[in-house]
């Protein structure tokens, strides 16, 4: 088992089945690795002192029965730092096991549990292994910027291209790398999970490639290139921040061996295409916003 | 995001967004109505109904983001299903050389 101190806080949702279930995956887990410490969920939130050390010296598990992620919340109220997520939706899909519908689980649903919690374990014995981090070196960007209430928006000046969905590629030769634009980064707030696409992956342009998580909402990636994944950006697993910080930069998200670039830049669009693009979105939203307010005031 | 948003006026990579025939389809045989992907949606895409057979419909199938899947995600049953990216893509290139060559 792994030379770090774990543990696991599951949303432990009585309202649907999906809870039921990450709780089981909890239990499971802990059943099979004892060493692993086991967070509830409602103790931690009454503010029990024991759990707030724990979580601080341990790196934490966190399994989500649904998209409301009251597990992954618990945590970033905290400012910790999520080292696995378990997502049950995406597990039920990938064993092909339904949750069911009842709160008392069926036979399939803790057949379920069971197959994720060993999934877990074993994938915690596999990050064992040293990561090792590729460094990119970026060089210093120009921007095109532009603050609106409150929020500042940046778009790079040359060397980028991107796609309707707010994400960029800055082609080098035939690799290129991938990341989103400052606009979902904004969108999305704080980000605090990254899920980064595997290496050697084949993708088409248009394809999601990845995601990123705030307490806010979940986005994805969509790829404005075809090609081969060649690296990805591990330190975002560490520091999902970079993303919010420096989402042309520090913020890449993957490398792209590519396929055919000049076939796909013609759905994309150049930087001061898209700043325009996106300057447009941004105006037709605060617009919106704005009505609302006025309307709710009336 | 999302907000402000008016189908008949949009567009998608210059192509009038009421062409392109991309959003969710539910598959009843699958759904079990947890109405994770109408809570998730940030646009406005699905709605609740009182039919007990269809107690979620694709109400604003033209709000739904182009190449956008990510309610997918929320549906543990795999009850969502999107249209065929590489058709829309194709599509989306032959209607932009056609706008091309009516503009010249
Ligand atoms: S694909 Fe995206 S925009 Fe479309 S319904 Fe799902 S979450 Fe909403
Ligand atoms: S998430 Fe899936 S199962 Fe739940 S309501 Fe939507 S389509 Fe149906």
């Amino acid at each position: 088992m792994t030379n770090y101190k774990l543990c696991i806080i599951p949303c432990n949702g009585l309202d649907k089945s999906l809870g039921i279930i990450a709780r089981t995956v909890a239990l499971k887990t802990i059943e099979k690795e004892p060493k692993i410490e086991l967070i509830c969920p409602v103790l931690l939130n009454n503010g029990e002192k024991k759990y707030e050390e724990i979580l601080k010296s341990s790196k934490i598990v966190v399994v989500d029965g649904c998209m409301t992620g009251c597990a992954t919340k618990l945590i970033e109220e905290r400012n910790l730092k999520i080292f696995k997520k378990v997502f049950i939706p995406e597990m039920s899909k990938k064993f092909k096991l339904k949750p069911g519908k009842n709160l008392i689980l069926t036979e399939e649903g803790i057949n379920l549990a069971k197959t994720i919690a060993t999934e877990l374990i074993e994938s915690l014995d596999r990050s064992d292994d040293e990561i090792t981090i590729e460094y990119k070196e970026i060089e210093d960007i120009d921007y095109f910027d532009i603050t609106v209430d409150k929020f500042y928006f940046r778009v790079p000046k040359s060397g980028f291209n991107f796609n309707e969905n707010d994400c960029w590629i800055k082609p080098e030769g035939d690799l290129g790398l991938i990341g989103i634009t400052d606009y979902l980064q904004n969108s999305a707030s704080d980000i605090m999970f990254v899920e980064l696409p595997e290496i050697g992956g084949k993708i088409e342009q248009f394809d999601d490639v990845g995601s990123f998580e705030s307490v806010k909402t979940v986005l994805q990636l969509i790829s404005p290139v075809s090609g081969e994944i060649v690296s990805i950006n591990k330190l975002l697993e560490k520091q999902p921040e970079l993303l919010n910080q420096d989402p042309y930069g520090k913020g890449w998200f993957a490398e792209i061996k590519l396929a055919n670039f000049e076939e796909d830049k013609e759905l994309l669009m150049d930087c001061s295409e898209y700043f325009e693009y996106m300057k447009n979105k941004i105006m037709k939203e605060s617009e919106h916003l704005k009505k609302m307010k006025s309307e709710k005031n009336d | 995001m999302g907000e402000g948003y008016d189908a008949d006026k949009e567009t998608f990579m210059s192509v009038p967004r009421k062409k392109i025939p991309w959003w969710p389809t539910i598959d009843y045989e699958k759904c079990d109505f947890c109405m994770e992907c109408d809570k998730f949606c940030p646009h406005n895409v699905y709605a609740k109904t009182n039919d007990d057979n269809k107690k979620l419909i694709v109400k604003n199938p033209y709000n739904c983001v182009v190449f956008c899947r990510v309610c997918a995600k929320a549906c543990a049953p795999n009850a969502l299903k999107f249209p065929d990216k590489r058709k829309i893509t194709k599509l989306i290139k032959k209607l932009r050389s056609e706008q091309k060559g009516e503009s010249q």
